[in-house]
């Protein structure tokens, strides 16, 4: 019991990178209408910035807000500078965002090189609760985890920006009409969940080494959670990357572990099969009407 | 809720980007009505047509001729079996508008079920070449069985899933499919005397299979068939209205496509002749997505010149492969954005303007 305890706790820690990439993932599909395949690649981006900077010496907490900052202003510029462009036609800017990835991916590789980066644990504490060994890194990750989804949620559903984000999904023209700048709540948008992407970059490599190949992985796992979920469903994100984040944690300890990375691209398949509009519901993604 | 797998078709965005749409040539009126008026029959290549037909088949058999060494000659039999499995894509996105990101995965199950049946049954590349395009063809029907439901990214996804899921299994199967160091595939054996150990009949053979490619992708654009693919891309619900089994033509695209894929992969394990997963991964299939965006899906050249620009532009700038990568993803950023129809279409518009400025 105290194993699967033990494991649910390691797993809780593994789905809180996944939920921040969900939302992310969820936030630019469903909201902003742009399937930004290169979205693990802003994670990986920042993972290794903050590699960078850490080693550089720089306090890690300091390095996470210079991950974020800089993977924000990445999200800027790639939205700005294509994604714009292919708000009508978003099967373009999906292949477009592939190219993205692919360039994202070999620059890390030119600057720094292929090796897989790790950082000391910024913490290196471990609280013993009821005979369940914590790392320090792993609650915090969660707890930050939990203020980032608490935001975000009742940002969209409680706050007039919020409110008009929605209103704007929902009828583009009215809402423009409404005096709701549209365009600038979808670059808004972009450029937040590129900052979720550099939060969770960060915390990915406080708890595990990353490559520049760590992106082509999260981005499915990302993809999964926000599809499980439902498209812009805050909540959906959550539930979704609990599930993963579960399903893998207890499957590495007890199934196959070989196996680990199937199970959420079947889970992914089957829903998108039979529920399209994601377990909690949400929006069916870009004009997919 | 998801009757159309992509988007309308807006009106004309402001600036100068245009729509993919206007890609193929707009056809006189006199040959439309010809076409109309045989319906199930071939459009007959124009004059232009036959004249590109021409320069093309002589470049690709006059290729070894020109002393191209034995660098260049292999680099150009990878490029003829990827652009067979690009006219694959290109057929079932250029034409019936269902794009994938996991392409490369039919290539693996083309590969595979020769490498396995070379392996376990002792048969040969000609067993295996109708065989793993028919098993290819099948699995890609079934695959695209979620296309009649999702549509549009959706679907990419799903294609994007299986192609990963194809790679782990793959690495998890054990001796069956030789895990992650892959499987040993023996050489072709000769036929009419022939030996393909040499580079150069190798060639000749891909080159074959790629004028086959060819020809049976110019049949099927320019045949009715093609007209009701490309009526199931441009609106799905209309086409449904007017009585097209879309879900019957959809499948049968993508088990076309399937099949394509499945030959290339065969040519590919026996020109290799050592197979592994990692080749089939979900990065492979992105650089397919990618050559094919680049060359551009609905013009007949354009996945073979995407192929030949991706294999050999590096070559010839003598670019490393990190460096040529990211030239890659800048020159199909550039393509979406400056080029939507893809370097050939870009080619055609430059053709006709320069014969409007002749005519006049």
């Amino acid at each position: 019991m105290e194993i699967f305890i033990q494991q649910l706790v390691n797993s809780l820690s593994v789905a809180s990178v996944t939920i921040l990439i969900g939302i992310g993932i969820t936030l630019i599909f469903g909201l902003a209408g742009i399937v930004n395949f290169a979205h693990g690649e802003f994670l990986m981006v920042g993972g290794m910035i903050t590699w960078f900077l850490v080693t550089s010496g720089l306090n890690f907490f300091l390095a996470l807000v210079g991950a974020m900052i800089f993977v924000g202003v990445l999200g800027f510029i790639a939205e700005r500078g294509l994604f714009r462009f292919t708000l009508e036609q978003p099967m373009n800017g999906f292949i477009m965002s592939i190219g993205v990835s692919v360039i994202l991916q070999h620059v890390v590789i030119r600057v720094f090189n292929e090796v897989q980066k790790t950082i000391p644990d910024p913490i290196g504490k471990v609280w013993v609760v009821g005979g369940i060994d914590i790392i320090a890194m792993r609650a915090i990750v969660v707890l930050l985890t939990a203020v980032v989804v608490a935001t975000t949620y009742f940002g969209i559903s409680r706050s007039r920006y919020g409110i008009a984000l929605r209103a704007s999904i929902a009828d583009q023209d009215t809402a423009a009409l409404m005096g709701i700048p549209v365009r600038r709540y979808v670059t808004g948008v972009f450029v937040y969940g590129s900052v979720l992407a550099g939060l969770g970059g960060a915390l990915m490599i406080a708890l595990f080494p990353i490559t520049p190949f760590t992106g082509s992985v999260v981005i499915i796992r990302g993809f999964a959670v926000s599809l499980i979920g439902g498209l812009g469903n805050v909540g959906g994100a959550v539930a979704g990357g609990l599930i993963l984040g579960l399903v893998d944690g207890l499957s590495a300890g007890y199934g196959s572990p070989e196996w680990t990375d199937a199970y959420s691209l079947v889970v992914m398949i089957v829903i998108l099969i039979v529920r399209p509009q994601g377990l909690l519901g949400g929006t069916l993604g870009p004009r997919a009407t | 809720m998801n009757e159309t797998p992509h988007f309308p078709e807006p009106a004309p965005p402001v600036g100068r980007r245009r729509d993919i749409a206007s890609e193929r040539p707009v056809t006189p009126p006199a040959v439309q009505s010809e076409a109309k008026g045989r319906s199930g029959w071939v459009k007959l290549p124009s004059r232009e047509e036959t004249v590109v037909a021409i320069v093309a088949v002589v470049f690709l058999v006059g290729f070894p001729w020109c002393n191209p060494g034995y660098r260049f000659l292999s680099l150009a039999i990878t490029t003829g079996f990827t652009s067979i499995a690009l006219y694959g894509l290109g057929l079932q996105f250029g034409q019936a508008g269902i794009m994938s990101v996991g392409h490369a995965a039919f290539l693996g199950i083309g590969a595979y079920t020769a490498a396995i049946m070379a392996g376990r049954f002792g048969l040969g590349f000609w067993v295996a070449l109708p065989f793993s395009a028919l098993f290819s063809a099948v699995i890609a029907g079934l695959i695209g069985l979620p296309s009649l439901r999702v549509g549009g990214q959706h679907y990419i996804i799903i294609t994007f899933c299986f192609c990963a899921l194809l790679n782990i299994a793959l690495t998890n199967g054990g001796s069956f499919t030789g895990a992650a160091t892959g499987l040993d595939v023996g050489s072709i054996d000769p036929i009419f005397g022939i030996n393909f150990d040499q580079l150069r009949n190798a060639y000749y053979l891909v080159v074959a299979v790629l004028l086959i490619s060819l020809l049976v992708t110019y049949l099927i654009t320019n045949s009715s068939y093609g007209r009701t693919l490309r009526a199931i891309r441009e609106n799905e619900a209309l086409a449904r209205a007017v009585g097209i089994n879309t879900g019957l033509h959809k499948i049968g695209a993508l088990m076309v496509s399937g099949a394509f894929a499945g030959v290339a992969g065969v040519l590919q394990a026996y020109y290799l002749r050592h197979i592994s997963p990692a080749l089939y991964g979900p990065f492979p299939s992105l650089y397919l997505a990618l050559m094919v965006m680049l060359g551009g899906a609905r013009l007949l050249y354009g996945p073979l010149a995407g192929a030949i620009i991706v294999s050999f532009l590096p070559e010839i700038l003598k670019l490393d492969p990190i460096d040529s990568r990211i030239a890659y993803g800048v020159g199909l950023l550039v393509v979406i954005l400056l080029l939507p129809g893809g370097v050939s279409a870009g080619l055609l518009d430059i053709y006709r303007w320069l014969l409007s400025k002749r005519r006049r």
